[in-house]
């Protein structure tokens, strides 16, 4: 098993004759992941490597019975993108594009809220199931197995190149990924870590979660909390990057927009203190993670 | 995300109706006297910078006469308030206060919807407010696809006190201050205070205004007014960070982030957001500081990576050069490589004399070793992680 998605996903692409897109329809059929159809209006009929295109969803999903949608279209589209997706009863939408104005994040998010549609990102890498060979996004890019190789592990990470590396980490340790999932680099985001722990404590394949953070926001704080009152129960293992920003006047960006520290919400210092009472492994060099993970699934295999 | 100077946004809710002083800029002693004879009246005189809290930082006066206002004027276009040098004030009526409100609207992350805070306690900072006083203010979230509907105004108002006349005035006065957030793509608007004057009416007499970047395909009119990307730093760019800019504005392709450090030996040419972030901290860790921050990544191009590479060696005291970056899902090592052995051979910098050491794995790594390590730099891909890549950089350094 997995998180989201799997070899049943029945996955449409929108925006499917980008660059972007196209190369990404490229990688995940030579991943084997099944892309049954692509949307960019006005080009019905055309094909991308063999996946039929359409010029709205509603057509896709007709044919093909699409429930999993990937947005790779401009910021000035995205809101749009969704907001078909969401008409079209689509139940889990992953949303590649970066710099999307906040207004239509807020939007779409509420929509989809209101619906009851999963939304991944805004500006994110996407995810990837290796067992079933299913990717949605960016992930892996040509070659998924680098970084990627099934196993136990539950990854989330808040950096789209993070969650590779982080998933790289887990192979190096000996172990590998049940599904690894970039949230997306943003404030505004649809599945927080919160939300994706709740998916991964009812995955019977998940053993163990690992955590790729930054300083910002409230999700790890929100995080800490959840597993504090129960609702994670599995080992968690974070690390929190960008210590160094706390020296570091207020106001300064580092890294993806999300890192914004403002007063004391979003330091890299209080996420940890937090994560650590309620029972995580938060490792203080990246590096740690390698052990802690041995250690921790070694335990759990002598049970 | 951009901030927009007071007079700007003062221009863009007065044409949206709302009342604002009678204002002008000034950027000199001279426009400064101009602009209180034309006024006529008492005046204020605010340094236009793009930072908060300028009373407390004494960049707020009020000046009664011409040789008050001159005064002060000089005074304030000589200062440099929170490390941003004043180049323009605003000259403006000053308002006979009976009372004063606050009100502004900005987006709860974490509700993830706008939220409207008032109070019927103005002009002093909202944070303070809300720490010592919450019962003081009013905290109202919006459905971001329905709007604010007239009605919620009238509540939040009459929940401060407001009756009358006045309490409709100032109703009418947030469904247009909320309008002009929605249409400016704002993500902060606030007015502190909103005054309410002897002569029984509202006026805006402070307006902070803040635009999202991102939207600045649709908000051609914002153009120019907008410090794009002013959010992200505390202080203005440095010469180099501009040139940096430029570099990164050249080409749409990737990202090219620079941010100039105090001191430090090691440039600092990382990549990811998340990997730049863990590859500072790696090396604060071994007890060094690097020279920069950078962060490049989503596939840039040669002439992007040369530029950046050139810009960060060309801080003085800068003797050795990290290179790191999360293993890549599309940025191509080779283009990566090619641009870095450029910047150096450019440089006439010696990899043999002058340490390079780079991790750097992902796509196209293995012609990217073979380039890095033509030059005789010191590689590593995937045999070393990010933190044992850096123990090698500190390692290399001691011999410097």
């Amino acid at each position: 098993m997995s998180i989201l998605i799997d070899k049943n996903s029945r996955i449409a692409i929108q925006g499917i004759t980008g660059r972007e897109a196209t190369m990404i329809t490229r990688h995940s059929l030579d991943y084997g992941t099944r892309i049954l159809a692509g949307v960019t209006p006005g080009k019905k009929g055309q094909h991308v490597h063999g996946v039929p295109v359409y010029n709205a969803l509603r057509e896709a999903v007709t044919e093909h019975g699409i429930d999993t949608s990937l947005v790779v279209v401009p910021p000035a589209f995205a809101l749009d993108a969704v907001q078909e997706a969401i008409d079209n009863g689509i139940k889990l939408i992953v949303v590649t594009t970066e710099n999307i104005p906040q207004h239509d994040t807020l939007k779409m998010l509420n929509m989809a809220r209101k619906q009851g549609v999963k939304i991944i990102g805004p500006n994110t890498v996407g995810m990837i199931t290796p067992k079933d060979r299913v990717k949605l996004g960016s992930i892996g890019g040509d070659r998924p197995e680098r970084c990627f190789v099934p196993g136990h592990v539950g990854v989330i990470s808040r950096s789209g190149g993070m969650t590779a590396e982080t998933s790289w980490m887990v192979k190096r340790a000996g172990f590998g990924v049940s599904t690894s999932i970039g949230v997306g680099g943003d404030a505004l985001i649809g599945t927080n870590i919160r939300d994706l722990l709740e998916l991964f404590e009812n995955d019977p394949e998940t053993h163990v979660v690992v955590t790729f953070s930054e300083p910002g926001t409230a999700f790890e704080e929100e995080a800490a909390a959840f597993v504090q009152a129960g609702g994670f129960s599995k080992p968690l293992i974070s690390y929190i990057a960008g210590r160094f920003t706390e020296t570091m006047p207020e106001g300064t960006v580092f890294g993806h927009a999300g890192a914004f520290i403002a007063g004391n919400t979003g330091r890299p210092s209080e996420k940890a203190k937090k994560l650590r009472e309620a029972g995580a492994y938060v490792v203080d060099q990246y590096d740690e993670l390698m052990g802690v993970l041995q250690s921790v699934l070694t335990m759990k295999g002598a049970k | 995300m951009g901030k927009i100077l007071e007079h700007h946004s003062k221009q863009i809710i007065r044409q949206a109706g709302v009342p604002v002083p009678d204002f002008h800029a000034a950027d000199s002693v001279e426009q400064a006297v101009q602009a209180f004879l034309r006024i006529g009246k008492p005046v204020v005189q605010k340094a236009l910078v793009p930072a908060g809290k300028r009373g407390k930082a004494g960049a707020i006066k009020f000046s009664e006469t011409s040789r008050d206002v001159q005064r002060h004027a000089a005074e304030l276009l000589s200062m440099t308030v929170r490390h941003f040098p004043v180049k323009k004030i605003l000259v403006e009526e000053k308002l006979e206060i009976a009372k004063e409100l606050y009100v502004s609207i900005t987006i709860d992350k974490n509700r993830q919807m706008p939220v409207i805070i008032a109070s019927a306690e103005g002009g002093i900072e909202v944070e303070d407010l809300v720490a010592e006083q919450p019962d003081k203010v009013v905290m109202e979230h919006v459905d971001p696809l329905l709007g604010l509907p007239a009605y919620k105004g009238k509540e939040i108002w009459s929940r401060l006190g407001l009756d009358n006349e006045l309490l409709l005035q100032a109703s009418d006065i947030l469904q247009k201050l909320y309008a002009t957030f929605v249409r400016c793509d704002c993500y902060l608007l606030e007015i502190n205070p909103l005054v309410i004057t002897k002569q029984g009416s509202l006026v805006a007499a402070a307006s902070v205004m803040a635009v999202d970047d991102a939207a600045m395909f649709r908000q051609k009119d914002l153009i120019g007014l907008v410090e794009v990307g002013s959010e992200r730093s505390w202080r203005p760019l440095t010469a180099l960070e501009k040139q940096m800019v430029a570099v990164n504005d050249a080409d749409y392709r990737g990202t090219a982030r620079y941010t100039e450090m105090d001191g430090g030996e090691i440039g600092f040419m990382c990549g990811g957001g998340g990997g730049s972030l863990l590859s500072y901290d790696a090396l604060v860790d071994l007890g060094v500081t690097p020279a920069n921050y950078t962060e490049t990544g989503g596939n840039p191009s040669e002439e992007k990576v040369y530029g950046l590479t050139k810009g960060i060696l060309s801080k003085p005291g800068v003797k050795g050069l990290f290179v790191a970056h999360n293993i890549t899902n599309n940025t191509q090592i080779d283009v990566m490589a090619r641009g870095i052995v450029r910047a150096l051979k450019d440089l006439q910098i010696n990899p043999r004399t002058f340490p390079v050491v780079v991790r750097e794995a992902g796509v196209h790594d293995e012609i990217g070793k073979q380039i890095f390590t033509e030059a005789g730099i010191e590689y590593y891909g995937e045999d070393k992680t990010i933190c044992e890549a850096a123990a090698k950089m500190v390692e290399r350094m001691k011999v410097v």
